[in-house]
């Protein structure tokens, strides 16, 4: 990819900044990760954090987060990325730590590390991907799935006397002593983008109190997953998973 | 003829459905989806349960509940799964309890390629089980043979009572190739032998005349007791008795743990599975297994048509190592060819000691399929 030099008289109002590498993103047309990618980068970028920051990535569609993300990364076992910041943070407690996590990764096969992590309050940021669905393996119900929701796992709909109910872990690691913070954002319009850019703002500037792990849930879509055009699975979203999952904060530091 | 396309993946799950298994929990894994998904759509249909479970090691624990009560269970997955399965599959043989694990190979170590072959896993699944039992292993190599495989999978797991592993790979599996309706044999598997109340009557708390895993002699399979049933039923993953009482170092226990090991031991020769094709007074054997069978197939019939006196032998039990048949191949043989999709030559490993000094000669890749021509090469060298 070609960078462009802009010329000394233009004004820069906005450009790439270093923590994003040139690398093209893999990820379908419309999927939030890209966007969730960015601003996280972002913000390690507005405070001057790259060289003191560690990511851990999960087994899933983020699996290649280190593609993009340019500061220190490594992927994890698959629900295993809290647990191994924790090592991370042990060691290098001065260090920004987060976790990057989808459903599948965070709330079904990691539920055990999410919890546990919480409630030792590590120093760290999880970063929670809620697409209500597996996207890397091909679409299958994920403990987030609403009620309802066809997948191709849940092919008439997710019962729940069958396949139980939506989880929703936000809410209830927010219930643990170890939580400093806990917010649910999207980012699916500019006005949401600037808010979730916010709360990562907080989260990682929380991260340098040493008071207890922050825990951001983007709730987000997967076109491909739900076989829908970007632009309908974002009205999607805002009329089926906004209700079940509202956004806003869950846990304000006091 | 009646032509279908069809994967591996669906014609292990059209197998098992065949063999009467009626529960079925999985997770989501690259190259082993497939099974999940037809058995999703599939098994309600046929009055089963099919269960999305929130990991691997809950998917197996599905199965082995289910499986407790007598109904045929089945569980898929890949390499980075069966790693977290291995705490409750050692369970399952300690406990005598018949449970099938489709474990469909992908390139790793760790989460590996999960959309590139490999056949790595042949000693991790064996070996899984602290001090060295056997665990059966049944590997395929066309769609069709994952229909067959799974059938017999289900007879030995249920007759003998253990886990069975069906160890495909991502070619075999997610590849559709042609199978033949007509051919699809209309057999079942056999069902585990279940205790008979001779008396009729209720024997609750009568554990002097009865236990859970009661035999006379160490080959002995034990007959099936269901969970919920009549009989008071006691099952544990620690040391125990033939009531399946928590005992440490009697004479029974060690009996017990002695059982495991020989009621399979005794029966190996039963539990051979080879695609044998011998050539008199060949010099030469190519021994195979999985998707790289196929390579072989090919390499020792162009062998043929240079000249050359080769024997095949494709090897569907790997486990117990059908060593007989493999003696019996090496008839004036000098030379034997292993192929195999990893770099040390794990099942050559296995099977070098028991080819009478012959030279053993591996080819072996990664990353790409072994082709006819990599097998022919090691043939003429």
């Amino acid at each position: 990819m070609q960078t462009t030099t802009i010329p000394p008289e233009m004004d820069l109002v906005y450009r790439r900044p270093d923590t994003l590498t040139q690398t093209p993103m893999h990820y379908c047309p419309g999927c939030g990760h890209g966007v969730t990618h960015k601003i996280l980068m972002e913000v390690v970028d507005e405070l001057g954090i790259q060289e003191q920051t560690v990511g851990v990535a999960p087994v899933g569609c983020s699996v290649f987060a280190y593609n993009y993300m340019n500061v220190d990364m490594q992927e994890a076992a698959h629900g295993r990325a809290s647990a191994v910041a924790t090592g991370i943070k042990r060691i290098l407690p001065d260090r920004f730590v987060f976790s990057y996590q989808g459903d599948g990764d965070l709330a079904a096969i990691g539920t055990g590390e999410t919890i546990h992590t919480v409630n030792r309050g590590e120093n760290i940021l999880v970063v929670f991907i809620n697409n209500a669905i597996y996207g890397m393996t091909g679409g299958q119900m994920a403990p987030t799935t609403l009620l309802g929701m066809v997948t191709s796992t849940t092919p008439f709909g997710r019962e729940s006397q069958v396949m139980g109910f939506p989880l929703k872990i936000t809410d209830l690691v927010a219930q643990l002593p170890g939580a400093y913070y806990v917010t649910r954002q999207a980012v699916h319009s500019p006005t949401a983008v600037r808010k979730a850019k916010k709360a990562f703002r907080h989260a990682l500037e929380y991260q340098k109190l040493n008071k207890g792990t922050c825990f951001i849930e983007i709730v987000s879509n997967c076109p491909a997953g739900w076989k829908m055009t970007p632009v309908e699975a974002n009205e999607w979203m805002e009329k089926n998973m906004f209700p079940a999952y509202p956004l806003g904060d869950l846990k304000v530091p006091k | 003829m009646a032509l279908r396309l069809r994967t591996g993946n669906q014609m292990i799950a059209q197998g098992a459905i065949q063999a009467g298994c009626r529960f079925f929990a999985g997770y989501p894994i690259t190259p082993a989806t497939g099974i999940f998904k037809t058995m999703i759509d599939e098994l309600p249909g046929e009055g089963g349960v099919a269960l999305s479970a929130p990991d691997e090691i809950s998917a197996v624990a599905y199965c082995i509940g289910a499986s407790m009560r007598g109904v045929k269970a089945m569980t898929a997955t890949s390499g980075p799964g069966w790693a977290l399965m291995t705490e409750s599959v050692q369970y399952a043989v300690m406990t005598e309890t018949p449970l099938v694990i489709a474990l469909v190979q992908r390139l790793g170590p760790s989460t590996g390629g999960a959309t590139q072959g490999a056949q790595g896993d042949v000693l991790l699944a064996e070996f899984a089980v602290s001090g060295g039992y056997t665990l059966p292993i049944l590997s395929p190599s066309t769609a069709q043979e994952c229909f067959d495989l799974t059938i017999l999978a289900f007879t030995w797991s249920e007759l003998l009572r253990t886990p069975v592993v069906l160890l495909s790979d991502k070619e075999v599996g997610m590849t559709a190739e042609r199978v033949d309706d007509d051919l699809l044999r209309n057999v079942t598997s056999q069902d585990r032998l279940q205790w008979r109340n001779r008396s009729g009557g209720l024997e609750f708390m009568k554990p002097k005349t009865y236990g859970t895993y009661s035999f006379d002699c160490v080959q002995e399979i034990p007959a099936f007791t269901p969970v919920g049933g009549e009989m008071k039923v006691t099952a544990t993953g620690s040391a125990h008795n033939k009531q399946g009482k928590l005992q440490k170092n009697s004479p029974e226990t060690l009996e017990v743990l002695k059982h495991l090991e020989e009621k399979i031991r005794w029966r190996e020769n039963d539990l051979v599975k080879v695609d044998a094709d011998i050539q008199n007074g060949a010099k030469i054997l190519v021994m195979s297994y999985g998707i790289t069978s196929r390579a072989a197939k090919d390499a020792v019939a162009e062998s043929r048509k240079r000249g050359i006196r080769v024997s095949f032998l494709g090897i569907q039990s790997l486990f117990p190592v059908p060593s007989r048949t493999i003696t019996e191949s090496l008839q004036g043989v000098g030379r034997v060819v292993v192929a195999e999709e990893n770099l040390p030559g794990l099942y050559r490993s296995v099977i070098e000691r028991h080819c009478n000094g012959a030279r053993v000669l591996g080819v072996n890749k990664i990353g790409s399929l072994i082709t006819p021509n990599d097998i022919l090469n090691a043939v003429q060298s």
